[in-house]
């Protein structure tokens, strides 16, 4: 997929795939490599018509030369940030840290090839996972009291 | 958790060195690092049930982290290596044991003897009768039929002199710095400080599992994979870090220190969002 760079288009647009960078939101975005600009579309699509999260809108990062985008999940709450991200991208723990000082909740965002989505939550500090739901069975204990009925 | 950060009043503990591995042979050591909430790992094979891998016993492996931050706060030091003074005192005690036990079963052994023609004597069997007599001046009792015994209670590793020569060839390794192994430590020692217990995370595919309080009475919480703070993670391996941790009910815990001191923490957990 070639793309042809001449003085009038801003990006390429002679095949089908490039008509997301046409779109009058993503051509004013400054960072962010093509790849990185799908991904953030296609996460902006996830969001907005498969989760119905409000005002979600597109967020640059010049630090890291990343597109991120924030969103509320519901009216009313908080704004977070998400980070869509190819999944054969590496990421420094110091960028994670820069995204967690703007101060909102952290969604890391890893969109595969086949466009799947995996979203990660990033938090500062030590959370406490869930404590096991449910009663606690013994495996063993069951096989035995099994045997013993019969 | 005050004496966390004091030097411990509890006793120094004795540090074995096999190779570069660090070991601890002596109950009251395991108990004493146990109170100050280092786990270690059992590696021994316990004599009444020697063919399994879930019950273990002496020695306890200790980790890297663990050895360099007890040698840190004082609680544990290699005892002194006067190696000569040490091998002829046990040569001298064992040479002891032996005689005492070679006295103690030659007593055994007339008696069995005597007992034995005895019984064997139905009559007034004169021929038997005076061996009976001959015994007490004649019997001598041979030293190839001693019965040894070795006292296995007795802790430390007393390798005759080659090879202790051999198992310490590459000593000077141990000590040479290493940023990988500074960034764990730095990590180990701060998640430590703030009361958790920590053990190796092998099986997690982490640094660290960090338990809440001691391993015996609680599941851990989390999984802590150390990193550099400017080191690139492939999206990948973060992935693959979290879905164990949520399939396993764990934490990760991306762990770094930072260079002005404080480490940093991030939690990843799955979002829940399917």
């Amino acid at each position: 997929m070639a793309e042809v760079m001449d003085g009038t288009k801003k990006r390429g647009e002679t095949e089908p795939p490039n008509w997301i960078l046409q779109h009058p939101v993503m051509k004013e975005l400054e960072v962010g490599d093509s790849t990185q600009l799908h991904a953030a579309f296609l996460v902006f699509m996830d969001l907005t018509e498969v989760r119905q999260w409000t005002k979600v809108t597109y967020a640059e990062s010049p630090e890291l030369q990343l597109v991120l985008l924030e969103a509320k999940e519901k009216d009313g709450g908080p704004v977070q940030t998400v980070l869509p991200l190819p999944v054969h991208r590496s990421l420094s723990h110091r960028s994670i840290r820069h995204l967690l000082d703007r101060g909102f909740p952290l969604l890391l965002c890893a969109v595969a090839s086949d466009s799947t989505l995996v979203y990660q939550r990033m938090t500062d500090g030590l959370v406490t996972p869930e404590p096991p739901v449910g009663l606690f069975h013994d495996a063993g204990r069951r096989q035995k009291q099994r045997r013993r009925k019969q | 958790m005050e004496d966390q950060n004091q030097e411990s009043s509890d006793p120094v503990v004795a540090l074995s060195l096999c190779d570069s591995t660090p070991l601890l042979w002596r109950a009251q050591d395991l108990r004493t690092v146990r109170s100050q909430s280092v786990v270690g790992a059992l590696l021994g094979s316990l004599p009444r049930a020697p063919r399994q891998n879930l019950k273990l016993g002496r020695p306890l492996l200790l980790l890297p982290e663990e050895e360099r931050l007890l040698r840190e706060r004082h609680a544990a030091a290699f005892p002194p290596r006067n190696q000569d003074v040490e091998r002829a005192e046990f040569q001298q005690q064992y040479e002891e044991e032996q005689q005492r036990s070679f006295e103690e079963q030659s007593v055994f052994a007339l008696e069995d003897r005597k007992s034995a023609l005895q019984r064997a004597m139905t009559s007034s069997q004169s021929a038997l009768q005076r061996r009976l007599l001959d015994l007490d001046q004649n019997f001598t009792f041979p030293r190839s039929a001693l019965a040894i015994q070795l006292s296995t209670t007795r802790a430390g590793l007393n390798y005759c002199p080659e090879a202790r020569a051999f198992l310490q060839l590459d000593w000077p390794i141990r000590d040479q710095g290493n940023a990988q192994f500074d960034t764990r430590y730095l990590v180990f020692r701060d998640l430590w400080g703030r009361g958790f217990f920590l053990t190796s995370a092998g099986k997690f595919g982490g640094d660290f599992l960090v338990y809440p309080g001691d391993p015996l009475r609680f599941h851990a919480h989390f999984i802590a994979i150390c990193l550099s703070l400017d080191e690139p993670v492939s999206l990948l391996d973060i992935l693959a870090a979290a879905r164990l941790g949520c399939n396993v009910k764990k934490t990760v815990l991306l762990c770094s220190p930072a260079p002005n001191g404080p480490v940093h923490y991030t939690s990843v957990q799955w979002s829940g969002m399917v």
